[in-house]
């Protein structure tokens, strides 16, 4: 199956909620411990493979973050720090506790802000090339500003995969586009400045008691290393684990070894696992 | 026919580095000694223009070696003392591109009692490209563009006690203008339109309402005024409340004419160089403006020849003065290229002449306005363009 058709199969299984008036689309499968699953910067779609790896295991809930997709911008949601409260909320109105989390760069991100707040709704996060804190110091970049770059730049950089051919924009489905034209803006709105961070989540991070799990690809090129490890050492319990060859897109370049570690992290019995 | 001279006032120097004109170009290609001469040249070409009767136009851009005039306001407060007569026209100022709405409205109202009330006051949305200096949110720009449109137009017409502001974006506890300014309620503004329903909206606010470079989409962007205008306020407007911005070459003779269009063409050539990515940062043009570019290409935004064609990528003269973007020859020609484009567009009474542009030099900038001021500014005030669209529709 091409790349098109897992995504298309993948959104066509997304139900839509109403969160006080919002629609939020959000893709629910497997059977298992729950698992929040928050994604990256290029959307839900771009992580279906390792959404569907992870429901063998548990029972999924991968929502499109506000603005992402064709889940609603809510009135008044415009940072990353609203977006915490605003799944905290999507705990509540699905009535999930004890939920392992997992978020994806902008989605780790995102995680995080949930953790400083409430940290005792989640038991255990696993967070993949995490954004949030300082992606730079005065005048030096520390995480790659993309919003500089062009977009064949941006997807050069984020994986280390093989990228699939480009297909003319105007012989794609308009749903197409306009998703991407959604995502593509709501990126903006939560990461165009201060770019891709929270400058108040590095002092907050100390109330985020609970196991951690940090993956980094050390083929990011994207995120630096040592971005990496100042998060891992500003949780209170977390531990860093490097995937090898991995770029920024873990869910593209490492999905099966990030399910592995996601799933072993979670202490998942391998019963359950191989079932 | 109020013509307004205009130059962006670049700095030609740098047009031989390779690559981008704005954003990304190093400012160490800048000789401030050089742009020191260009500027204090560009400035004696306005008043050159105040003196043969010309009102006077400026613009704004930022990071570009296009244009130097970071601030309309500061050219327009050195051209408040210097000159005499000129109207003078900010087009534009980017709102939402400044982080300080009251900010613009104290610059506004300075400008205008310094000048006696000669200002005239263009709020612009500006180039999305320019979020990569002002750093503004390209999400929900329009939203804070329009506070700080209501700001700035409260703080102008204040003529009460002083009052707070509370808005969404926007938040002042003491607004006061020291001075305020001259013009009552307050000067004129303009806004700039490339569609119908654009210009609809800014004849529902009765401004002045601006097309640049648009060609043939002028017919429409006029035609949207006029029909919301006459709707809002039972009348038609008039005809200097439209304006339209092209190249003006004049000279005795054709070649002289031309060989100055192509200097000036230098002007398309170095506007255009941009990494196109820049032109369309995520967030600033709406979902479905996007998806309609993806699925039109770039071609479907260039202005169209007469026989309804694109603009290829590097037009002769004459297909510019064909697609009514230039204005080019001798002094009857010019005058039968703005007389048959005024008629096709249904008329408009404000002229924006880029009499510099590009690399034209000072001394062809010179004979180029005076020889427009002797010999065809004169002929523009008989020119008379009846609307048929729209009149029709006053008497059915």
């Amino acid at each position: 199956m091409s790349e098109e058709t897992v995504r298309e199969t993948f959104l066509k299984g997304a139900d839509t909620l109403d969160m006080r008036g919002s629609a939020v689309e959000i893709v629910r499968k497997g059977d298992g411990p729950p698992l929040l699953f928050l994604h990256g910067m290029d959307g839900l779609e771009a992580a279906a493979g390792l959404v569907d790896r992870l429901a063998e295991t548990f029972t999924v809930y991968a929502p499109s973050h506000p603005g992402f997709g064709a889940s609603d911008l809510p009135p008044g949601i415009t940072t990353a720090d609203d977006l915490g409260y605003f799944y905290l909320d999507l705990l509540d109105h699905l009535h999930l506790d004890a939920v392992t989390l997992v978020g994806l760069s902008l989605g780790g991100w995102i995680a995080l802000e949930m953790l400083v707040k409430e940290p005792r709704r989640i038991s255990r996060t696993v967070l993949g090339a995490p954004l949030g804190l300082s992606t730079g110091d005065r005048r030096t970049q520390r995480v790659v500003d993309i919003f500089m770059l062009s977009a064949a730049e941006v997807e050069q950089k984020m994986q280390t995969s093989p990228l699939p051919p480009r297909v003319d924009p105007a012989a794609q489905p308009v749903e197409v586009l306009e998703r991407a034209a959604h995502n593509r803006a709501a990126l903006s709105l939560f990461g165009w400045s201060p770019y891709l961070h929270n400058p108040k989540l590095r002092q907050r991070l100390h109330r985020a008691r609970l196991p951690a799990l940090i993956l980094w690809g050390d083929a990011d090129a994207i995120v630096p290393c040592d971005y990496a490890q100042e998060i891992t050492a500003a949780l209170p319990d977390a531990t860093l684990q490097v995937l090898p060859g991995c770029g920024h897109r873990i869910h593209v370049d490492g999905a099966e070894p990030a399910a592995r570690a996601i799933i072993e992290f979670a202490g998942v019995s391998s019963a359950a696992a191989a079932a | 026919m109020k013509v307004w001279q205009f130059s962006e006032q670049a700095y030609y120097p740098a047009f031989d580095v390779q690559g981008s004109m704005r954003v990304t170009l190093p400012q160490r290609h800048c000789d401030p000694r050089e742009a020191q001469a260009l500027l204090n040249r560009y400035l004696d070409e306005y008043m050159l223009a105040d003196e043969l009767g010309y009102n006077i136009m400026v613009n704004e851009h930022h990071a570009s070696a296009t244009c130097m005039s970071t601030s309309c306001m500061t050219t327009l407060a050195i051209l408040a003392r210097q000159t005499k007569n000129a109207r003078l026209l900010a087009l534009g100022i980017p709102l939402a591109h400044r982080s300080n709405p009251v900010r613009v409205a104290e610059e506004i109202a300075m400008v205008d009692v310094l000048s006696g009330g000669r200002l005239e006051v263009g709020l612009v949305k500006g180039a999305g490209y320019e979020v990569y200096m002002s750093n503004q949110q390209s999400n929900g720009f329009m939203d804070r563009f329009w506070e700080a449109h209501d700001l700035v137009v409260a703080a102008l017409t204040n003529t009460e006690e002083n009052f707070s502001w509370n808005g969404e974006h926007y938040h002042y506890r003491v607004v006061s203008l020291w001075p305020r300014p001259l013009q009552q309620p307050c000067p004129p503004i303009w806004m700039t339109a490339s569609s119908a329903g654009s210009a609809a909206q800014h004849a529902r606010l009765d401004y002045t309402c601006g097309t640049f470079l648009s060609g043939a989409v002028a017919r429409s962007v006029f035609a949207g005024y006029r029909q919301a205008y006459l709707e809002a306020h039972g009348r038609q407007p008039s005809d200097d409340r439209l304006a339209y911005l092209a190249l003006v070459s004049v000279a005795n003779d054709r070649a002289t004419a031309f060989a100055r269009a192509e200097e000036m063409k230098a002007y398309f050539s170095t506007a255009a160089r941009l990494e196109p990515h820049f032109s369309n940062p995520a967030g600033f043009n709406s979902v479905r403006d996007n998806v309609r570019m993806l699925q039109a290409g770039s071609a479907a935004v260039r202005p169209r020849t007469r026989d309804g064609k694109p603009l290829p990528a590097n037009p002769t003269i004459e297909q510019y003065i064909d697609a009514g973007l230039m204005f080019v020859g001798t002094p009857d020609d010019v005058f039968a290229q703005i007389r048959q484009f005024h008629g096709e567009v249904g008329g408009f009474g404000n002229l924006l002449m880029m009499g510099q542009a590009g690399t034209l030099g000072h001394a062809e900038t010179v004979e180029n306005l005076t020889l427009f001021a002797r010999e065809v500014t004169p002929r523009l005030a008989g020119l008379t363009a009846p609307s048929p669209d729209i009149r029709a529709q006053v008497f059915a």
